[in-house]
């Protein structure tokens, strides 16, 4: 994979040389930003700082399409894209600046296509490849302000603490599901470790101190994201980056007679509810503390902690801090005999319950009910993860030992058992994952009656149903 | 719109992202005043799980300002003396972290 290698599309003049403030802008620049050049507070200054400006946009998909999009059309001089991942069709909902005919094409280059078409003027530079901590003081380092369109807490934090070695003003959004966040860190940039004389901006570290484990950690495509949400912060994004840029907000204050901006670090916070009408909060304007003396990255004594040459051999460890890949909660904590294949799940259980007829086992599916609604287990109930811990939660402190009837919604009734009291259970989620844990669970409720009833994982989930059973089936 | 004011004696606990999956609920009112530093404790009694999944990693705030958890780490924290206050607008706001 190449590792930071740029290819450059340049039109006119080579960015790279600062270009003449005293220089009066072409006829065809005059026309293009005319409607955003007058409004107040911009003119001539402000639109020569854009278009000196270098801005760094890493990850080009739901946040980084429409944040590129608007900072292209407002004549950033300098666009650099990061993104090693294609175009999926999975993504075009949210990511505005690919399209269909570009299914398959690295992410860069469709964005970059799009962008060229939009404002051909600015210097479009490609990084096709993912940010790491080889080469991320390398791609970073060029640049005026960096954009962080990422998906990833371990990138999340990486790209912060480059952004504070490097001094890098940090727009940083998120998004997942119905949620949104933004927040401008380390601007105006502050040496690392300096904390005489501040208040300083903090660093995403200072908001955000550890990650969370990764079993908790959403990503949009097992969680969801709805594109206006995503597309919000995107585009808040280009806002905040225009804003720095034109206003010159992210001089360093150490130069003297520079004035000092007042440091007030906010994080928006956009959220709403697709079942409410009237949502009682949508947008929340947060005030956040600033650089924190005890911080990892930027507090005292930092210097010793976090250096450019510590990234290259690896220290932080980001994957680790982030919990690692593939580190799923409830992998191999079941035995042979409380797992089942779907297949083996179809030829015994489903085969032998058909021949002597209903109600032999209970089928729960652990999934969100919008991944039910669109098919399970003939016969499935659905009673969601995070209900199903709440309810065990709510029985371990009122200390009842359950029946199944509890842990199943009050509509649901359990068919003539035949006289068996101990209707085995068997438990599916998504991919495997959940399921183990809620069988657990089940146990420590005692629903197992002390090993008279079977309580059994279907191993793998509903991928595992596509992949052994139902290859129609509409797994999401 | 803003949320609904909390009943007399309470504070309006709001949950956003995971905080609102983890607990099922948007928002919820709880019995003021309350020592910041027992917030986690009462949610953790309340929704098993919560602190390890959610809490430990969420930023908080009150009346839309942030504030310092105290922890075990820093146990002589100086915003170890902030109580909730009835009335107030606490947020769990856990790091969403997708694009």
């Amino acid at each position: 994979m190449n590792s930071g290698e740029t290819s450059s599309s340049q039109n006119g003049s080579n960015s790279s040389v600062p270009r003449d403030t005293s220089c009066p802008l072409t006829e065809e620049e005059l026309d293009r930003y005319s409607r955003q050049m007058i409004v107040p507070g911009m003119g001539k200054e402000a639109q020569l700082r854009l278009l000196n400006a270098k801005v760094l946009i890493i990850g080009a998909g739901g946040l980084g399409c429409p944040a590129a999009q608007y900072l292209a059309g407002a004549g950033i001089g300098t666009i650099g894209l990061v993104d090693g991942d294609v175009v999926e069709r999975s993504n075009l909902h949210r990511q505005v600046g690919h399209s269909t005919s570009r299914i398959g094409q690295p992410k860069v280059s469709s964005l970059m296509t799009h962008l060229k078409g939009l404002n051909p003027l600015p210097n479009y530079v490609a990084h096709e490849c993912h940010i790491t901590p080889l080469n991320a003081a390398d791609l970073v380092a060029p640049y005026d302000l960096i954009l962080d369109c990422t998906d990833n807490p371990a990138t999340r934090y990486l790209i912060s603490d480059v952004c504070v070695l490097l001094e890098k003003p940090l727009v940083s959004a998120a998004s997942v599901q119905t949620s949104g966040q933004i927040i401008v860190l380390n601007c105006p940039p502050t040496p690392q470790g300096q904390l005489e004389g501040g208040p300083y901006p903090p660093c995403y570290r200072c908001c955000f101190k550890k990650p969370p484990p990764a079993n908790a950690q959403l990503s949009c495509g097992e969680a969801g994201i709805l594109g206006p949400v995503v597309g919000l912060m995107g585009v808040a994004q280009a806002g905040e980056a225009i804003k720095i840029l034109a206003s010159a907000l992210h001089a360093s204050p150490s130069k003297k007679g520079t004035p000092r901006h007042p440091v007030e670090p906010t994080l928006l916070l956009y959220s709403y509810s697709l079942t409410s009408f009237l949502s009682p909060f949508t947008f929340r304007a947060l005030k956040m503390a600033p650089r924190k003396k005890n911080c990892f990255a930027c507090g005292e004594g930092s210097q010793a902690r976090l250096t450019l040459e510590g990234l290259k051999r690896g220290e932080p460890d980001y994957e680790f801090f982030c919990g690692g890949l593939g580190s799923g909660p409830g992998q191999g904590v079941l035995s042979a005999e409380e797992r089942i294949s779907p297949r083996e799940f179809v030829e015994t259980v489903q085969q032998h319950g058909k021949e002597e007829g209903k109600g032999k086992y209970v089928v729960l599916d652990t999934r969100e009910k919008e991944h039910f609604s669109f098919g399970s287990i003939e016969g499935a109930v659905n009673v969601p993860f995070g209900k199903l811990l709440s309810k065990a939660a709510q029985m371990k402190r009122s200390g009842e030992t359950p029946e199944v009837e509890d842990i199943l919604p009050p509509e649901v009734k359990i068919e003539d058992s035949g006289g068996d009291e101990n209707v085995p259970i068997y438990v599916v989620c998504r991919r495997g994952l959940d399921s183990q844990e809620a069988v657990e669970k089940l146990k420590e409720m005692g629903l197992d009656r002390g090993g008279k009833r079977k309580i059994v994982d279907i191993a793998g989930g509903m991928k595992a149903w596509k992949e052994q059973v139902d290859p129609s089936f509409p797994y999401l | 719109m803003s949320a609904p004011k909390p009943p007399k004696g309470h504070f309006n606990l709001l949950y956003f992202a995971s905080a609102s999956s983890h607990t099922g609920k948007d928002m919820e009112a709880l019995p003021a005043p309350l020592p910041l530093r027992k917030l986690f404790d009462t949610l953790e009694e309340r929704y098993q799980g919560i602190r390890a999944t959610v809490l430990d990693h969420s930023l908080v705030t009150i009346n839309l300002s942030y504030v310092d958890m105290p922890s075990s780490e820093d146990k002589d924290g100086e915003d170890n003396a902030v109580v909730i206050q009835e009335g107030d607008e606490v947020a769990i706001i856990p790091p969403v972290s997708s694009g």
